[in-house]
């Protein structure tokens, strides 16, 4: 694989193009060309797809399309290009399996498969959700590794302020507030007896690079895991480079993340499956990544389990774990938020499609992952179980469930409600669901039970 | 100029739009200057009627961000031919208002905003956008020089978000707050949020935020003066 500094090299001197060209000149037609090209078509009537030939097509067609558009760099207005021998020889060096964790909870990150049996990782907690003091934040980590024994590591939520300030994105506020965070995950995974329990998302609250890296210097381990975000769409600027370059000399795990929107450049879900490979290629060649975190999400309703979103996640994901051995994670939004029946119904559809796909699952992001304290170990836990229970389900079955589900749900999202926060339906110093929420959960559960819904 | 051959331009001005058909667009609206046709017809009639098609496709669904971008390309290039005659003619366009549009700064998300934007061009705004990492003094100095009747910040990380409220911190400091329209919108945004940092509006999703935009701009001008002509005129 070429190296991190020749990656450099090219965002320093590649093509030089006006921004919007980027997009509407070389994406969007090339993206139109290769859909068309490779027979990409969308069936609402099969929202996961058990079609091999199919993900293989999709594969192909998000190949041709990073080979020949390749990845905008915004600060120096260059395309970084790859050749095809370059994304080969990528896709047979990235690694396959990472080791994360320490002690009692050090684990093996593999590839899935699709209909594999093997369990998805289950990397449980916030997805960066905003928590509005350092008090909640100690107590949910805390929680999060008292209460989610199927996690094999932690995401975190975000610090919106401290001290009665808000945190701000590239200022010192922001530098203080991801020092602080450090320390307080891992006192409270400590303080919840799995001290090693690796926390995959840092830092949440970092926004910039330079609080990404001061924070990371706090107590952070190279056997932590830190996620590198694209900006959709096909955009990576100096700070993420930055961020890399950091990474990368500290040892750390790295998980390249993207999120391509449907409704926006991308198109619709066909487009969106193929970036969605194209950006496992980037992640593997352009971030040099451990591993791919993905989220095709709504550009309107802000979640990811419409039926589109989930169709355009399957195939894709199906692409990508059957054409490379580069794990990938898939981050699940569901509009509603805790204390509501429709969290779980949306949840139980989309960690089904991914598992199935061949996905290990980051969860869980409720009320969109964007309320104030709106989460609790409750929906991670579900998650979880539900990821375990769905490990060696055909496609074809689970095609049949998700479908169930959706019937459900989906005319709910435009109106979604975002449900409680964790104050109001958790018990916090006893660290379990009020009992007006463990009993909706005892009644949810039982009923998707009687959808099919398996749990752990 | 016929009636009828004057329908048939402004179809094909429609059309144009429609298909992002920038040739048909240009020939077209050479051939309403050309034959003395109707210019403001033309525009409301033919290109404006054609973004309202792909407003409302892309609004269902049925049709995406690239189209919509590339609709008002189309738009726009066929202005570049009517919008000098107009002049010419001393005619005005009807427009929404003037609206400046912009991710606040150390936020690089495009997209949410991209929406937005084309979404008030659908709807008859003229439309600044600033782009993304946009500084406080950038927003307030533009909408100066614009004599913008709508600010629209946009945010998609928790900690982005104080930067809606410095930006309206100081233009109450400046004593120019009550001159615009301020808009806020972007993920973790909603109508608490709005009204905590006094902005005037908020929408769940971008379609109804642009329609609450082009309701807040119309009475703010009600309000300023029914006399005084609308900004963004030409």
């Amino acid at each position: 694989m070429i190296s991190f500094l020749e990656v450099i090299d090219r965002a320093m001197s590649g093509r030089y193009c006006k921004e919007q060209d980027f997009t509407m000149k070389a994406l969007v037609p090339k993206l139109a060309e290769v859909v068309n090209k490779y027979g990409i078509t969308y069936d609402a009537g099969t929202p996961v797809p058990c079609d091999d030939d199919l993900a293989d097509r999709v594969f192909q067609a998000g190949f041709e399309l990073y080979r020949d558009v390749g990845l905008y760099c915004p600060d120096s207005q260059r395309v970084m290009k790859f050749t095809e021998g370059e994304l080969l020889q990528a896709l047979k060096d990235c690694p396959p399996e990472t080791i994360l964790g320490e002690g009692k909870e050090q684990r093996i990150l593999v590839p899935r498969r699709p209909d594999c049996e093997t369990p998805p990782w289950c990397w449980l907690g916030a997805l960066g959700a905003p928590v509005s003091t350092e008090e909640l934040y100690s107590s949910i980590m805390e929680a999060y590794a008292t209460c989610l024994p199927l996690a094999d590591s932690i995401t975190a939520p975000s610090l919106a302020s401290f001290n009665g300030r808000a945190v701000r994105t590239g200022t010192p506020l922001e530098v203080i507030a991801a020092m602080r965070v450090t320390g307080l995950g891992k006192d409270a995974l400590r303080r919840g007896n799995r001290p090693g329990l690796p926390i995959m998302n840092s830092i949440a609250t970092a926004g910039s690079d330079v609080a990404k890296i001061a924070g990371s210097s706090f107590g952070l381990n190279a056997w932590d895991a830190w996620i590198v975000g694209h900006t959709a769409e096909f955009k990576v600027g100096y700070q993420r480079l930055n961020e890399i370059a950091w990474v990368l000399g500290a040892g750390g795990g790295l998980v390249a993340e993207c999120a391509p929107i449907l409704g926006g450049y991308c198109g619709g879900p066909e487009g969106v499956a193929v970036a969605n490979v194209a950006y496992l290629l980037s992640g593997i060649i352009a971030m040099q990544a451990d591993a791919l975190l993905t989220f095709p999400i709504h550009f309107n309703l802000g979640c990811t389990t419409p039926r589109q979103a989930i169709w355009a996640k399957s195939v894709s994901v199906q692409a990508m774990t059957r054409n490379s051995h580069l794990p990938v994670f898939v981050d699940h939004y569901a509009a509603h938020g805790p204390m509501t029946e429709m969290f779980f119904y949306e949840n139980a559809a989309d960690v089904i499609s991914s598992v199935v796909s061949g996905g290990h699952i980051t969860a869980t992001g409720s009320a969109k992952g964007t309320h104030v304290d709106h989460f609790t170990p409750t929906e991670p836990r579900f998650s979880g179980e539900v990821a375990h229970g769905s490990a060696g389900m055909t496609r074809e079955e689970a095609n049949q469930v998700v479908g169930r589900l959706l019937e459900r749900y989906e005319s709910t999202l435009v109106h979604a409600s975002a449900g409680q926060t964790y104050e109001e339906c958790w018990d916090i110093q006893r660290k379990q669901p009020k009992p007006e929420y463990a009993e909706l959960y005892e009644k949810v559960t039982g009923e998707l039970a009687g959808l099919g819904v398996r749990l752990a | 100029m016929r009636g009828t051959a004057m329908e048939e331009l402004q179809a094909d001005l429609k059309r144009a739009v429609i298909t992002a058909d920038e040739p048909l667009a240009i020939d077209a609206a050479r051939q309403v200057v050309a034959q003395g046709g109707d210019l403001l017809a033309a525009v409301e009639q033919g290109l404006s009627a054609g973004m309202a098609v792909v407003g409302e496709d892309f609004e269902k669904g049925e049709r995406f961000l690239p189209e919509l971008v590339s609709a008002a390309e189309t738009f726009s290039v066929a202005m570049t031919v009517l919008e000098p005659e107009i002049g010419k003619a001393g005619g005005s366009l009807k427009r929404s208002g003037v609206a400046l549009v912009g991710t606040v700064a150390g936020d690089v998300h495009s997209i949410g905003k991209d929406i937005f934007a084309m979404l008030l061009r659908v709807r008859g705004f003229q439309v600044h956008d600033l782009g993304v990492d946009v500084r406080m003094g950038d927003f307030v100095e533009k909408a100066d020089e614009l004599d913008a009747d709508l600010i629209a910040m946009s945010a998609l990380l928790t900690t982005t978000m104080p930067s809606q409220r410095e930006v309206i911190d100081t233009l109450c400091e400046l004593g120019v707050r009550d001159k615009y329209v301020v808009m806020v919108g972007g993920g973790p945004v909603f109508q608490p949020w709005a009204e905590q940092i006094g902005a005037d509006g908020y929408a769940d999703t971008a379609e109804e935020g642009a329609e609450l935009a082009v309701r807040l701009v119309a009475e703010k001008r009600a309000i300023r003066s029914p006399f005084e002509p609308p900004r963004g005129s030409s």
